[in-house]
């Protein structure tokens, strides 16, 4: 478990959010994204946790087995495809960004819109840093990271949170935990796959 | 001896980690381990023994993930589970106690997350009564990081058991658990509901616990409790371990309790190694005796309010008396407005919230209810529940999180029956208004005494007065000239001489004057001179807060007078900057710049002079079209196109007021029903949508998030709706939209249904049988517009 200190907005990843492709902002969001980064900043809490198993990839049965734990997606095993190693992932930067889109969402939605926006880019550059973090080691091993892959992409079921939260222990240790659909509260959370493997990409 | 009379008289010993012993026994990761309860029974009976030859007095029986979310046969696993450690005490021979050890169910409770509080508390109750019916001693709810699930699991414990609760935390190392609760929060609440003691388990080592403790002795009156981990977990080839060593352990935990603990333990990482090596080294050290802080205080799910030299101001705003607007807004179920009331409130520097929602035409319990829930989703302000009601008032206690204010008893027997044992059970701290069966005398002395008996028939119930807030009420000074004198006298005496908090109504003392808001700040002046120690008032008023800041600072308790400068300083250069800016800008110009406030003012000073069809038709919708283009053409951004929309609101409810205050009521284009749909927590675009409908005349009924398809076929036919827009974000909960539109189609054929969202395209929205896809906002507008122009039936 670790916890980040200061980080700078990710404006871009931003926009796209907000659905501003490429074009430049006017003033008023501008001030508006500014405004969000200062106030996510003051009460955000990132955590995260992640922990490296051994991984068997069947792709026969389209199987992956992580310690006790079997999951059968076509598209994960085309994702961790020869990789012996995989980290499993967790992590958030805390409840406070929910509160905040609640609150904006009474008195200014814009506001709620933008934050939401904000927040979502600031979890995204959290979770690149700990990747990055997680590559240095992997390289020091003569390792290469595969691209993160999450519940939820492609067929890739949500239904899986629930074991991967047991493995981390999510709830316990960063304060993540799951609705009845298996969706993440804090909402402002990622959890991910990471298979290590030693082919030169 | 029972368990209670060991409590705090002298050091009891915890047992430690259950999980990691069963690891090294052959648990799998992920596999359940109170499932060994019916399998693995001999493994779970030897580590009780181990830790009982290792010295503890308490064994937490194997029941900590017993969670029916997860399992079938939580109360069989519960009971054997208990089985198990009693019969271990019994063959080791030892006097020790047997806990049934209760963690969380791993769901956040709604409004953040999405399990209802009555459905948390009725997942622990039958835990709780298979514990003590299996021979429980004392119930341990540990590992906790929400103080709403606490209060569940305590509850369950304390209305379904007669065993000890002891209640131990994880958190962060500031102190404050995951949720964001700080210390001083949960004690207030842990203490209002009467656990037997509190403290911290899990986390981290014993060293980082040790100023935690600290801190926490200096603010709780309740034994306390401590169960570290060996060490912070380190992760090696997948495998969580811990690096304490037994020795070193003990040693910390020695220091620990020379300050002052009454039970202490292990949890993960912990071996019957480190609990003898803690035996050994702190037996005989006797508790610090517990004495009470005597601290007067409420709380949020966030912090505490301490009530102290320092006056605090308690919204009044979120009250229908007399305000024709926020009953319209209770009629019309338009929990915005209330939730708008209390954040300008926080906003003006209201630190406590007072909740008022009782209208004689509306069901009261179910306002309450669902107002006391939302407002926690939005305000971190304790909160003050003001309702005659008892049924409501035990309702809005229930759903709080945190210690609440209740708003009030008084001295006539009946009240004081009814409402100190909702104060005794759930905790708070009372509002007491000295009136009773004869009225409300007309002598301070008269108050005084039936303050006095208010505050023994309080001790009766447990309820000492610490936890008493008297109020000496404010009379109308315009019907009797010694009014104010009287009030401040016995709340002079109430507070200097009986030593209890205070506080008033305030506004009450201007009532039948002109520019009340003159008396109302001198009155409140001098109430606090002698000793208001919360002012019931409207943070809204200038004058009310600058009398209050600047007595802050006179009275000594805004230190360096910072909050005096902080707040006024800046003032005086607002001021210049507002009268150097140009002239107003027009209706349409406010609404395309996004301007809220001026949309406002400018529609009001239209509406003197314009009819308020000709405002809607020839000002707001064509600026609101120009926008909506803008944004369609992308020459500009969603965050504007949302300002736009605020600022026309804004103007909106300018005509509304107008409209009301002559009686009349804006006719609305057709009611729509929105929502996002079952399994799905994501709700700001549709909250976007509901705006700009709204805007273009349309009354919306929104009926959340994660809504069950029942629901909303229920309230399009109750409504008899024409339209309905539904909401999905993830691939997951589009099967949820496809189930809804099925059951639409076959319940209400003639509704016709709009999606949107995320992960939705054309393709899907055929696919799953919906009458219209809108990649964006002002899509639903145009549809919902062709619609209803046509006047498809």
């Amino acid at each position: 478990m670790m916890e980040g200190n200061n980080r700078k907005m990710d404006k871009k990843e931003a926009l796209r959010y907000l659905g501003c492709h490429g074009a430049k902002p006017d003033a008023q969001t501008e001030f508006l994204l500014e405004e969000a980064a200062v106030e996510i900043e003051r009460v955000y809490v990132p955590k995260s946790i992640y922990r490296e198993y051994r991984c068997s990839v069947n792709e026969e049965k389209n199987l992956i087995m992580i310690d006790e734990l079997h999951i059968s997606s076509k598209s994960l095993v085309r994702n961790l495809q020869g990789c012996e190693r995989v980290v499993v992932l967790a992590a958030t930067i805390g409840p406070c960004v929910d509160r905040m889109i609640k609150k904006y969402s009474v008195t200014n939605l814009a506001k709620a819109a933008v934050v939401q926006a904000v927040g979502a880019s600031y979890i995204e550059s959290y979770v690149n840093e700990i990747e990055e973090e997680i590559k240095k080691e992997a390289c020091s091993r003569g390792l290469a990271l595969r691209p993160r892959f999450s519940p939820g992409y492609g067929d890739f079921a949500l239904e899986y949170q629930k074991a991967l939260f047991a493995m981390l222990e999510c709830s316990k240790r960063i304060g993540i935990t799951l609705t009845a659909g298996n969706l993440m509260i804090p909402s402002k959370s990622v959890t991910a796959l990471i298979g290590l493997t030693q082919e030169r990409k | 001896m029972k368990f209670l009379d060991r409590l705090g008289q002298e050091l009891l010993f915890f047992d430690g980690a259950m999980g990691t012993m069963l690891q090294s026994q052959g648990l799998k990761a992920g596999e359940m381990p109170e499932l060994w309860n019916l399998t693995h029974k001999e493994i779970i009976l030897d580590i009780h023994k181990s830790y009982l030859d290792a010295g503890c007095n308490i064994v937490k029986a194997n029941t900590f993930g017993i969670n029916p979310f997860k399992m079938d046969h939580c109360e069989e696993l519960t009971e054997k589970g208990i089985e198990l450690a009693k019969q271990a005490v019994a063959e080791t021979g030892k006097e020790a106690f047997t806990a049934l050890d209760i963690g969380s169910l791993g769901r956040l409770l709604s409004p953040m997350g999405d399990l209802p509080f009555e459905e948390a508390y009725e997942a622990f109750k039958p835990i709780c009564i298979a514990g003590e019916r299996a021979g429980a001693d004392l119930c341990l709810i540990e590992t906790m990081n929400d103080t709403y699930e606490i209060k569940a699991a305590v509850l369950a414990a304390k209305e379904n058991t007669s065993l000890p609760i002891l209640v131990t935390m994880v958190c962060d190392e500031n102190g404050k658990l995951l949720t964001g609760a700080d210390m001083e929060a949960v004690t207030a609440m842990l203490e209002g509901l009467k656990v037997h003691a509190i403290g911290l388990n899990c986390g981290f080592g014993p060293d980082k616990m040790k100023d935690l403790l600290v801190q926490l002795r200096k603010i709780c009156s309740l034994p306390l409790v401590v169960n570290p981990n060996a060490g912070l977990p380190q992760v090696i080839n997948g495998k969580t371990c811990y690096h304490v060593e037994p020795q070193e352990f003990a040693t910390v935990m020695k220091e620990i309790a020379l300050e002052g603990i009454s039970v202490m333990g292990g949890c993960c990482g912990t071996t019957p190694a480190h609990i003898k090596a803690l035996v050994d080294t702190c037996k005989g050290i006797a508790p610090l005796k517990v004495t009470d802080k005597n601290r007067s205080v409420v709380s949020s799910y966030t912090h505490a309010v301490v009530l102290d030299q320092h006056p605090k101001i308690i919204g009044e705003r979120i009250n229908p008396t007399g305000k024709s607007r926020f009953k319209q807004a209770l009629r019309d179920n338009d929990l915005e407005y209330i939730y708008r009331e209390a954040l300008v409130q926080q906003e003006k520097g209201a630190q406590i919230l007072d909740v008022n929602v009782g209208l004689p035409e509306i069901d009261e319990r179910e306002m309450m209810k669902k107002v006391i829930t939302g407002l926690q989703g939005i305000t971190d302000l304790p909160l003050q529940i003001d309702t005659s009601d008892i049924e409501c008032m035990e309702t809005a206690l229930r759903l709080y999180n945190g210690k609440p204010l209740l708003n009030s008893v008084n001295g006539k027997q009946e009240s004081m029956d009814a409402i100190f044992p909702l104060a005794a059970k759930y905790g708070g701290m009372v509002v007491c208004l000295t009136l009773d069966e004869n009225g409300i005398p007309e002598t301070a002395e008269g108050r005084i005494r039936i303050a006095e008996r208010m505050i023994k028939e309080a001790a009766k119930y447990g309820i000492s007065q610490k936890d008493l807030l008297i109020d000496t009420l404010t009379m109308a000074i315009s019907t009797g000239q010694d009014h104010a004198k009287i009030t401040l006298e016995a709340l002079h005496y109430v507070r200097h001489v009986l030593g209890v908090h205070t506080t008033l109504g305030v506004s009450n003392i201007s009532f039948g004057l002109p520019q009340r808001e003159k008396v109302t700040t001198a009155f409140f002046t001098m109430a606090l001179a002698n000793g208001l120690s919360a002012g019931i008032v409207n943070p809204n008023s200038a004058s009310i807060m600058a009398a209050y800041h600047a007595f802050c600072t006179l009275n000594g308790s805004d230190i360096q007078c910072a909050d005096y400068i902080r707040l006024y300083s800046q003032q005086t250069e607002e001021h210049k900057s507002e009268k150097s800016s140009k002239e107003e800008p027009s209706l349409c110009e406010s609404v395309i710049k996004g301007l809220t406030q001026s949309a406002y003012e400018a529609a009001k000073k239209e509406l003197k002079t314009r009819q308020p069809l000709s405002i809607i038709d020839q000002d707001l919708i064509p600026a609101l079209d120009q926008v909506g283009q803008g944004f369609e053409n992308k020459t500009l951004f969603l965050p504007q196109l949302l300002m736009s929309a605020e600022a026309a609101k804004a103007g909106f409810s300018a005509i509304k007021e107008h409209l009301q205050s002559q009686g009349t009521i804006s006719e609305s284009k057709g009611t729509i029903v929105i929502a996002t749909v079952k399994g799905d927590i994501h709700d700001i675009g549709k909250n976007i949508v509901k705006v700009l409908l709204e805007n273009y005349g349309f009354y919306v009924i929104d009926l959340g998030k994660d809504v069950p398809a029942e629901k909303i076929v229920q309230a399009v036919k109750e409504n008899h709706v024409k339209l309905v827009g539904l909401s999905a974000l993830m691939t997951t909960t589009v099967v949820n939209m496809k189930e809804t539109i099925q059951m639409l189609k076959k319940e209400a054929p003639e509704c016709r249904i709009m999606v949107g969202g995320a992960v939705l395209t054309q393709n899907y929205a055929d696919m799953i049988g919906a009458d219209f896809y809108s990649g964006d906002a002002m899509g639903s507008v145009r549809y919902a517009n062709e619609l209803f122009s046509q006047n498809i039936k």
